[in-house]
């Protein structure tokens, strides 16, 4: 049998509804992989591997007894640690919540739990999700898998959850994504992840970084496992207000294969003239793939990006601090210095600025919406960078030097602006071995599309499949 | 009245204390000093909105697309 740690989210659903493999087996296999693997790679905070057993036991027995399954029966995930979990503490990867226990899991845990789901644990990730390098000074980094030799940065802020996947610790992961907290980890750990429309997936029991630009979505091995883990997790919510009440359509189904005729807008300018020359030639090779199977792929530019950058700036700091406030005044040494540092910058930013940066937010997503006014959807770098060493600080991209942080955030934070959905997918890798991604972007509430995008471009390639040899 | 906080001009640890307080905070002024690089840098990204087209542009206030 294939080693159980390495199979997808849609083959483990399979053979564990076929009966040909039991999801205790699935559960043990990877509980005894993070026994093996956590030490080193830091990706699980903490491990519910008696809990996880249990709940494989029965769904076991519910096979065995013929009950009615669901999509996810038996398919073991984990949780970037900012997901509520009930009875199982919840730190948000802070000190300030180290013991907080929940009562009540999140919507999306509850839905994914009700698929059939088995939660193995939580993830490692920047404390409070304010950060792109994947840091955390109370927790250790979780190592980037993909190069034994040096510690690398996995990219976060949901950095658990990409080495969590990419090293065979779990089939899939939920993440979180204010700027580009999945898309980043998913970029550097060579995984796929999906940020879903703003409103599409329920906040509710998540731990907020900035209300207005945080989303919650799957990190997987493939875009076919991220439509199984969409469609459980998605659609409307009354503890969540910003949800949606448009049905949610089944994401699998749109997974044709065919792109024949699919009108991709190709992003130039700030998105690829930014991207390190490997990173470039990737995308323009996807580009060139997906042409080859149908696509009629166009170059388009958004007119006012470069405003992302200011906007984003005044409404996180604002939000962020607002939900702060007052543990920064109870609590500041119980905060990383780093951290505590970009939450005081929104003391300095005025009521003038935050609503100047919602009507910047108007216009980028008018810019993103005209470009898929005759688009399906768009292509770009996810990073312009692959994982940097984790003692790097700044970069040369194609438009100058630039801090590694604001190189990581540059190419995903208009999405987070607009709230159209992106799913960030492997596209290559660097001559030294490290991951490429790039991310393809769609209407809102069009998923469907930008998942069969993306699997069609995983049919056509073998990227996404490509493992870390780990030390 | 507090003086501009614009880019034209350094801001001085007076202007990061009265702005800080006002925010309801009560930072020393070493945490304001260690914080001035960074609040500059802020102001002069955040000076950029001013700037942008956006007379006409009613702010993104309701995030509910559908």
């Amino acid at each position: 049998m294939a080693d159980l740690a390495w199979l997808t989210v849609t083959e483990l659903a399979r053979m564990i509804a076929t009966k040909a493999v039991s999801p205790v087996e699935v559960v043990r296999a990877h509980l005894a992989r993070i026994e093996a693997r956590n030490r080193d790679l830091r990706a699980y905070l903490t491990v519910c591997g008696d809990a996880a057993l249990e709940a494989a036991r029965a769904a076991e027995a519910a096979l065995a007894a013929g009950a009615p399954v669901g999509p996810l029966h038996g398919v073991p995930i984990a949780l970037k640690d900012l997901f509520n979990t009930a009875g199982v503490r919840t730190t948000g990867g802070s000190k300030i919540l180290a013991d907080s226990v929940p009562k009540d899991d999140a919507t999306v845990v509850r839905r994914l739990r009700e698929a059939g789901a088995i939660v193995l644990g939580k993830l490692n990730m920047v404390e409070f999700a304010f950060g792109p390098e994947g840091f955390n000074a109370h927790n250790g980094m979780a190592r980037n898998p993909w190069d034994a030799s040096v510690e690398r940065m996995p990219g976060g802020s949901s950095s658990g959850s990409g080495v969590a996947v990419a090293a065979g610790l779990a089939p899939a992961a939920l993440g979180s994504d204010t700027g580009g907290s999945i898309r980043i980890p998913a970029s550097l750990c060579g995984i796929t992840g999906l940020k879903p429309t703003y409103g599409r997936v329920s906040r509710a029991g998540v731990l907020p970084l900035s209300w207005s630009m945080d989303h919650a979505g799957p990190m997987a091995r493939s875009a076919a496992d991220c439509a199984v883990l969409l469609g459980a997790m998605a659609g409307y919510d009354a503890a969540d207000p910003t949800t949606s009440v448009l049905p949610v359509p089944p994401y699998t189904a749109a997974l044709t294969g065919d792109v024949k005729g699919l009108r991709i807008g190709l992003l130039r300018g700030f998105f690829l003239e930014s991207a390190a020359p490997e990173v470039r030639a990737a995308v323009e090779q996807a580009a060139k793939t997906l042409t080859q199977a149908g696509a009629v792929v166009d170059e388009v530019s958004l007119e006012h990006v470069g405003l992302v950058s200011a906007a984003s700036l005044a409404i996180v700091a604002s939000e962020a601090l607002a939900y702060h406030a007052q543990w920064l005044r109870t609590r500041p040494a119980d905060y990383d210095p780093d951290i505590a540092e970009r939450l005081k910058l929104g003391a300095f930013v005025t009521g003038v600025d935050y609503v100047r940066g919602q009507q910047v937010r108007a216009l980028v997503r008018a810019d993103v919406d005209g470009a898929l006014a005759r688009r399906d959807v768009l292509l770009a770098p996810t990073t312009p960078i692959v994982a940097a060493r984790r003692d790097e600080r700044e970069v040369t991209l194609g438009t100058g030097a630039s801090d590694i942080r604001s190189a990581l955030i540059r190419l995903t934070r208009p999405f987070n602006l607009s709230g159209h959905p992106a799913c960030a997918l492997p596209c290559g890798f660097t001559t030294a071995g490290l991951p490429i991604s790039m991310q393809i972007v769609g209407r809102p509430f069009d998923e469907a599309t930008v998942l069969r995008a993306a699997d069609a471009y995983q049919r056509l390639t073998d990227w996404h499949t490509r493992r870390p040899v780990l030390a | 009245m507090l003086p501009a906080m614009t880019t034209t001009s350094a801001l001085d640890l007076d202007t990061l204390r009265r702005v800080s307080r006002l925010a309801g905070f009560d930072w020393s002024d070493a945490e304001l000093e260690r914080l001035r690089p960074a609040v500059e840098a802020s102001r002069r990204m955040l000076d950029a909105l001013a700037s942008a087209p956006i007379a006409d542009v009613e702010p993104t206030t309701l995030y509910r697309v559908i």
